[in-house]
């Protein structure tokens, strides 16, 4: 069921997620298109998500903007694609690539206490190779140091990839097309903002070789939303996924598109890392217990890493 | 008394089944040919032969391959058209199996679905000559005459093809006894299903797999037809008595009922546990998706011989489940049983990019042949009751090797 709506504000709104925005030039969302969003999101009764440029909007945008509840993402949500030195806003999002999130673990930690939650998003999950495995799980045993401190210290710290595994009794993943839905400066719905880069920068959408063609749309403003398979995008049609207790993982739909080339269907190196993150949050979890804190259900031991390993078979 | 059923399918479920597509080019132009692609152009150089074998032996521990035996499968267009490079191949995976000590030596089968128009040339004899302990071979002849020729036409001057295949049948039954033929229907071909039949037993072939496209292109009316033409074949059958030496996959046992979603789940096909090779070294999970079979969709191309196997393109298909992929109304259907599909169709038929979009396109024509299939066996049933052979019967009962694409 679908419950929050995504607006790119323009092309070279920030990326927040997983995929990076290529789009360099600017193309602000026009005003009646913006107001045709709001409204739509207000029929479906959506939670709103602007999603900022680095530029500041005309005036006009800003008394529509405000005409509806919602988050500021890259204003109210802080998005940084390098470690800053320090950070003013509550809630942030650093987008890093593997190689410097493990090399730069000291000092994202240096920052967690200055934030309320951090979510840290990998930029390369698809390069993740299983040698990096280890160094992976020393940044996060790294980071486990620096949460259990907190907690000490009477806080609760929010990191996406090691806290939120906790609090979870079920999957809670990215939910492209399923909970959220994208409207682009173009007026029509995507799956996530990295299907309306994909369509922008002109990458086959692989289904007609004789006419190829990078639309990615689902819809538009004017005729609606029209997902084809939108079972697919649902967790009891991921074969892998429903067996998975990586409650966390993203679940990123464009990643799994990208690499397996089916919707349904998490890469390898995104399972792996999800595990890596899960048994993680479990070290954390038993700390937090040792410790004296509540740290939701047990979260088991389990040998393997990628789900595929221990698929059903029939 | 022995009841004829289908042979079982060699080594089924423990043998890796690994394809060359050897070449894109056929003497034929057969109307319903999935082949959208065929062309002269694409044959397969030794080298690249070479090379996908130095990496499949090479691979022998690789999850991929960890088989207990092998199918080398020989696939075009019209894989005899390539006999000579067909032969050096196969000459090389011996010596390479030997040479290597490989758990796949003296373990391996060489397999063919020809159309049979050389199949009596002196090199294909040749070949069989020398390989016959390891070698399947299947001629495909469609029926009768007209039949078989309203399809299978030459592809410059539309002739029908009946003649040429037809001559080699003897000498294809006395080199393979039993190996039984592969029919394909479509719309255009239905009222000649049961002469066509009966026409392939006389003509000694024991075994007939039969199956209708996967492709939409029925038309209305198309399934009562056929029920009808199933149902004249059930009477001929069994009121002549061909029950006892001959086998038509059309009717099965095992088939027309309700399915369970936990205990029978599994995939129709082993799309993504076989390995398909074309003439640019691509793998691919079937031949099915290699570009030249598909009409819409970009081909799914899982590696190549040069970089090897990425198996994140593989992992769809090993995941797929019957239910996952099915519709609501096919998860449901109180006659699913029995009900085939083709990965590679689903795929190029499907509104987005996957293989778990089941098509359909087929449903009707199931549904008719549960109801002729049903007709037969209460037919047959009520036959050996009252002549006291039911029981001889079940105790002779050979499972159904599932042959159908």
């Amino acid at each position: 069921m679908l419950q929050y709506l995504v607006i790119l504000l323009d092309d070279t709104s920030v990326a927040y997620c997983h995929a990076e925005n290529p789009l360099r030039e600017r193309n602000l969302i026009p005003l009646d298109t913006l107001k045709k969003a709001i409204l739509f999101g207000m029929k479906e009764n959506l939670m709103i998500q602007y999603v900022y440029p680095d530029y500041d909007l005309p005036e006009e945008y800003n008394e529509v903007i405000e005409s509806i509840d919602h988050v500021k993402i890259g204003r109210d949500v802080a998005v940084y694609s390098e470690v800053p030195k320090s950070i003013a806003a509550e809630n942030a999002v650093l987008r890093l690539s593997i190689a410097d999130f493990i090399a730069k673990q000291y000092d994202i930690a240096a920052i967690l206490p200055q934030v309320t939650r951090l979510n840290i998003c990998l930029t390369d999950t698809e390069t993740f190779k299983d040698e990096q495995a280890e160094d992976y799980k020393k940044a996060l045993a790294t980071f486990n140091a620096v949460l259990i401190n907190q907690y000490k210290a009477g806080k609760q710290p929010q990191l996406n990839i090691l806290t939120d595994r906790l609090q979870l009794k079920e999957m809670h993943n990215c939910g492209a097309g399923d909970s959220n839905i994208t409207i682009a400066p173009n007026g029509k719905f995507y799956l996530c903002p990295a299907f309306y880069y994909d369509e922008k920068m002109g990458i086959s959408n692989r289904l007609n070789h004789h006419k190829p063609s990078s639309e990615r749309s689902v819809g538009n403003l004017e005729t609606g939303l029209q997902i084809s398979n939108p079972q697919l995008l649902k967790l009891d049609h991921a074969p892998l996924c429903r067996i998975c207790d990586a409650y966390h993982c993203n679940r990123c739909i464009w990643l799994n598109q990208k690499v397996t080339w089916d919707n349904n269907t998490p890469s390898h190196q995104q399972c792996i890392i999800a595990h890596l993150e899960r048994n993680a949050a479990r070290d954390l979890q038993q700390q937090l217990k040792a410790a004296g804190f509540s740290a939701g259900e047990e979260i088991k031991s389990i040998d393997y890493l990628d789900p595929f390993d221990v698929r059903e078979q029939f | 008394m022995i009841v004829k059923e289908t042979r079982k399918a060699w080594q089924k479920g423990s043998a890796k089944s690994i394809t060359f597509i050897v070449t894109k080019d056929c003497q034929l132009a057969c109307k319903y040919c999935y082949l959208v692609g065929k062309n002269e152009k694409e044959r397969m150089p030794w080298e690249v032969a070479k090379t996908a074998i130095d990496y499949i032996l090479n691979h022998e521990n690789d999850a991929n391959f960890a088989y207990e035996s092998v199918i080398w499968d020989f696939i075009g267009g019209e894989p005899f058209l390539e006999i000579d490079l067909i032969d050096k191949i196969c000459d090389y995976i011996k010596t390479e199996l030997y040479r290597r000590n490989h758990h796949w030596f003296n373990s391996y089968r060489f397999s063919f679905s020809t159309n049979g128009i050389n199949y009596d040339s002196e090199k294909v004899q040749r070949f069989i000559e020398k390989n016959k302990k390891h070698l399947s071979i299947g001629i495909t002849i469609d029926g009768t005459e007209r039949k078989h020729d309203l399809n299978r036409v030459y592809k410059k001057t539309e002739r029908g093809s009946y003649a040429d295949v037809v001559r080699n049948i003897p000498l294809w039954l006395e080199q393979f006894p039993g190996d039984g033929t592969k029919v394909t229907i479509s719309s255009a071909d239905i009222p000649y299903i049961c002469e066509s039949v009966l026409h392939l037993y006389d003509l000694g072939i024991h075994q007939v797999n039969i199956n209708c496209v996967f492709e939409d292109v029925w038309r209305d009316g198309d399934d009562k037809l056929f029920e009808n033409q199933l149902m004249q074949l059930a009477d001929a059958i069994i009121d002549r008595d061909l029950y006892k030496d001959y086998a038509c996959s059309f009717f099965s046992e095992n088939m027309g009922k309700p399915m369970d979603c936990q205990l029978q789940n599994q995939n129709w096909c082993g799309a993504g546990r076989m390995l398909a090779i074309d003439a640019a070294g691509n793998f691919y999970p079937c031949t099915r998706f290699a570009q030249y079979s598909l009409r819409d969709k970009e081909a799914w191309i899982i590696g190549n011989i040069y970089d090897g196997i990425d198996q994140n393109k593989l992992r769809p298909f090993l995941t797929l489940d019957r239910c996952t992929q099915s519709t609501p109304e096919c998860v449901n259907c109180e006659v699913a049983e029995g009900c085939a599909w083709c990965q590679g169709e689903n795929f190029d038929a499907a509104q987005t990019h996957t293989v778990y979009e089941r098509a359909t396109a087929i449903c009707k024509m199931h549904k008719a042949r549960v109801r002729a299939n049903n007709y037969y066996w209460n037919k047959l049933y009520r036959k050996l009751e009252l002549e006291g052979k039911r029981e001889e019967f079940e105790a002779n009962r050979k499972t159904n090797n599932g042959v159908v694409c």
